[in-house]
């Protein structure tokens, strides 16, 4: 097994190697041929590492303890399942993970650049010098198939945090289809550099695959949010941890990237910095695996110390040199910079959108990099906590609110005073909004601005959302069929703008379950009772269950809301064999208003007390609408567009017309 | 061309690197004692072996050595056998254990099964002196001068060679 695997990945190297070179001279010499074979090597590339992940599957699922990863997170007491997911619940096996998503981006980008021929070899030989590194990854410093000698009869089985939830089969995955998915727009973006250009067709292949990889990150981002609200049982999603701060980085760049490409379709400018971004998004995805894998930071989940750090820091220095290069010397020939010819215009607003992003990303950065600089300049140990993240970014969301609100209300190019006209209706929705949040008891000021930028923000986004219904409406068409309508031509512009209300719901269950939680640390013996908020709970009792692989001990707690029964929730602590601190599992009474959160910290069966953390939460469960919102606006926005439009853009980048500009009106 | 582009990008590279690459060697997890070169918080606990209490004042400007344990902590009853036996061969530095959240039927025969106490072993009943020294998880082993002043902090089970390298510190400074 051992040496099958290794065999695979090896000879995945090989053809990686092989490609890129023959891409890049066949790119440079004209060479059709050439660019042919590195297509070739590009398929076989990833069919290696998948065969390379069969095998390592095959090994997990058997129980081969030769194999070295096997023996790291392998174990006959878990269920079948968790033997299955166990491919990416550790360092090297994730890697190889990585390796097989990566084969698969990799075929799909080939097959994307086969339509643009000038580009193709540089685009084939970039995704194939990435592939490079993480076939060398995975052949030599974070080889998951050596050999173990003597071969242990059982394994300690992997990390049981990640056992304890069926999130941790989902999550992980999402997350690298997101992150590696990256590199897909990035060798588009480094192809359109060194050809030269970003026609439209190219403009319109690299906007769906920024796309693909952020609607990625979107949702690997809240199940990570999720999961740690669910199973880690501190009462909160998110702590600006590395881990945290890793993913959400690309995420702002790719949002910002897909907003400036609007920009270049109808304005024809930005083409450098838009190009700009999508590198850094690749850069921003490389850096954040660093972050967690290479032991440099202190992270929840940072996976154990590891040599693949330096390994990972040389490839993350000779791309960012790499980007650096090809944007200083290239960018120019991408087209004039070009000026905005209205500052106060739906461009206007989307470039400062753009900023903002950009600065939130920065913040973000340096937040998170600060204890490294510290120690490296000072010599002193510091962490940058949650009131840093908080008061830096609390105004810049803020703001981005109020950007996606004001920006789509604006027309393209034009300004005048009768264009804000709309926005007043739209501030007596912010109004009301703000003031709903007064009656019900808010009052945090940044909690109010936000309520009211979000009332502003939902009111334009819906107008604009049915604009075009209510147009066709008016001209007659029918309802069914205006929809249809919509859900077809318009379905970028819908995507766009049901992504900005996913946005405009989340943010506001952000803030609102941050500045509205309540907690209560309390210990209770059996038939006691305590208070949080307007929820009692009362410890009815504790019951031990057994299971292969763990015990738990489970409190059963009757709750009350307002005096009313609602039913029981059963907080639980495990005790995995091979783990000597329990992991607890936190119950959630989740309902439209709020979520009612019990934690046990300690379970005494003997004396009969639990010890507990009892949350209340306003609004948690609006942040996962909120979120599923927006991946479902992504997915619109980004759903490929029939084959005859694909080639009517193709077909006027030949003539060397633009883009029509027929199409209704883009959000910001 | 764009030359502003090529320096302030380098310029930002080389700068991101070099901070990343600073980061190698250290753990991020190790947490400096705020308590190095400070006086040792003062303690009088209970003695495991029934033979009344132990205070710092007591030690009597020896060195020490002050291991906080629990038989519960796998990681600690390895340690053991390294500080009893390094305990029978220093002269002049004196090794107090305190225990962490534990009984003393424990102690006793965790000790028992390495041939006996060698130095005074106190239980910190409430937890006052491992909260007073700021004790993280057990094993924590702190070094102490002979006027009283903590010169090091070890967190995790010792090693013999690591931990003859503290004695040797301890035992020349502080006179």
């Amino acid at each position: 097994m051992s040496s099958l695997g290794s065999l695979l990945v090896l000879a995945a190297l090989l053809a990686s190697v092989v490609g890129a070179a023959l891409a890049f001279a066949g790119g440079a010499r004209k060479v059709p041929a050439a660019v042919e074979w590195a297509r070739r090597l590009a398929y076989a590339f990833a069919a290696l590492l998948l065969a390379a992940n069969v095998v390592m599957e095959v090994a997990l699922l058997k129980l081969d303890f030769s194999v070295h990863y096997v023996a790291e997170v392998g174990s006959r007491e878990v269920p079948m399942w968790v033997r299955g997911v166990s491919l990416w619940s550790s360092l090297e096996g994730s890697i190889l993970f990585w390796g097989l998503v990566l084969g698969v981006y990799v075929v799909l980008g080939a097959r994307t650049l086969k339509r643009f021929p000038r580009e193709e070899p540089w685009g084939l030989g970039v995704l194939l010098a990435c592939g490079t590194f993480f076939a060398f990854l995975i052949a030599g410093p974070a080889s998951p198939f050596g050999t173990v000698s003597p071969v242990p009869p059982d394994g300690p089985g992997p990390n049981p945090l990640l056992q304890n939830s069926p999130l941790m089969i989902i999550h992980p995955p999402m997350l690298y289809l997101g992150y590696v998915g990256m590199v897909v727009p990035f060798a588009l973006a480094a192809a359109a550099l060194f050809s030269g250009k970003l026609g439209p067709a190219l403009l319109q292949s690299l906007r769906r695959w920024t796309i693909v990889p952020w609607l990625f990150l979107t949702v690997g981002i809240i199940l990570g949010a999720w999961w740690a609200y669910d199973v880690l049982g501190w009462g909160g999603y998110w702590g600006w941890d590395p881990v945290e701060n890793a993913p959400l980085m690309p995420w702002l760049t790719a949002a910002a990237a897909v907003h400036a490409m609007l920009v270049i379709e109808r304005r024809k400018v930005l083409r450098g910095w838009a190009v700009g971004l999508v590198l850094t998004s690749f850069l921003l995805t490389i850096l954040g695996t660093f972050m967690t894998r290479s032991g440099v930071f202190n992270s929840v989940h940072a996976f154990s110390q590891s040599n693949i750090g330096p390994t990972f820091l040389t490839f993350l220095a000779l791309c960012l040199v790499f980007s650096v290069l090809l944007l200083a010397l290239r960018m120019d020939k991408l087209g004039r910079p070009g000026n905005l010819e209205q500052a106060v215009s739906r461009e206007g607003f989307v470039v400062l959108g753009n900023l903002v992003l950009v600065v939130i990303m920065l913040t973000v950065l340096l937040g998170t990099v600060f204890p490294l600089i510290a120690q490296a300049v000072e010599g002193i140990q510091v962490s940058v906590g949650e009131p840093y993240f908080d008061r830096m970014t609390v105004p810049l969301a803020v703001a981005v609110l109020f950007l996606m609100g004001i920006g789509p209300a604006l027309p393209w190019g034009r300004s005048g005073a009768q264009e804000w006209k709309p926005l007043i209706a739209s501030a007596v929705a912010g109004a009301v909004l703000a003031a709903l949040g007064l009656v019900l008891g808010a009052r945090d000021p940044w909690l109010l601005v936000t309520l009211f930028a979000a009332g502003l923000t939902l009111h334009v986004t819906l107008v604009e959302m049915f604009r075009p219904v209510a147009q066709r409406l008016k001209h007659g068409r029918g309802l069914v069929a205006a929809l249809k309508d919509e859900l077809g031509a318009g379905r970028r512009r819908l995507g766009g703008y049901l992504a900005h209300l996913g946005i405009v719901v989340a943010l506001v269950a952000v803030g609102v379950s941050h500045v509205g939680k309540l907690e209560n640390d309390v210990t209770l013996t059996q038939g006691q009772s305590a208070a949080v908020g307007h929820y009692v709970f009362k410890l009815g009792g504790i019951r031990t269950v057994n299971e292969p692989q763990r015990q738990r001990l489970v409190a059963h707690f009757d709750v009350l809301r307002d005096g009313k029964p609602v039913g029981a929730l059963e907080p639980a602590l495990n005790y995995y064999f091979t783990q000597r601190e329990p992991i607890g599992t936190p119950a959630v009474r989740t309902s439209l208003t709020d979520d009612f959160y019990l934690s046990a910290m300690s379970v005494d069966p003997g004396s009969g007390t639990v010890g507990l953390r009892a949350f209340v939460n306003p609004m948690v469960g609006w942040l996962w609408v909120g979120a599923l919102i927006v991946a479902a606006g992504l997915l619109l926005a980004g759903w490929p567009r029939g084959r005859t439009a694909e080639a009517a853009a193709l077909e006027a980048e030949a003539q060397g017309a633009s883009v029509p500009s027929a199409a209704p009106a883009e959000p910001a | 061309m764009k030359a502003g582009i090529l320096i302030g990008g380098l310029v930002v590279v080389g700068a991101l690197v070099a901070v990343l690459y600073s980061g190698f060697g250290h753990d991020p997890r190790a947490i400096k004692s705020p308590l190095i070169h400070r006086t040792a918080p003062d303690f009088s606990l209970e003695r495991v072996d029934g033979k009344g209490t132990l205070s710092l004042a007591q030690l009597e400007g020896k060195p020490a050595v002050i291991n906080f344990w629990a038989t519960w902590c796998d990681p600690c009853k390895e340690e053991l056998p390294v500080l009893l036996q390094a305990a029978r061969g220093a002269k002049g530095v004196q090794f107090v254990g305190i225990v962490y959240e534990d009984d003393p039927a424990n102690i006793e025969n965790a000790l028992a099964r390495h041939g006996g106490a060698a130095y005074p072993t106190l239980i910190d009943k409430g937890g006052h002196a491992a909260i007073a020294y700021g004790v993280a998880g057990v094993p924590e082993t702190f070094f102490l001068d002979r006027t009283g002043h903590i010169v090091a902090k070890f967190p995790g089970p010792l090693e013999p060679d690591e931990l003859q390298g503290y004695l040797a510190e301890i035992r020349g400074s502080g006179s």
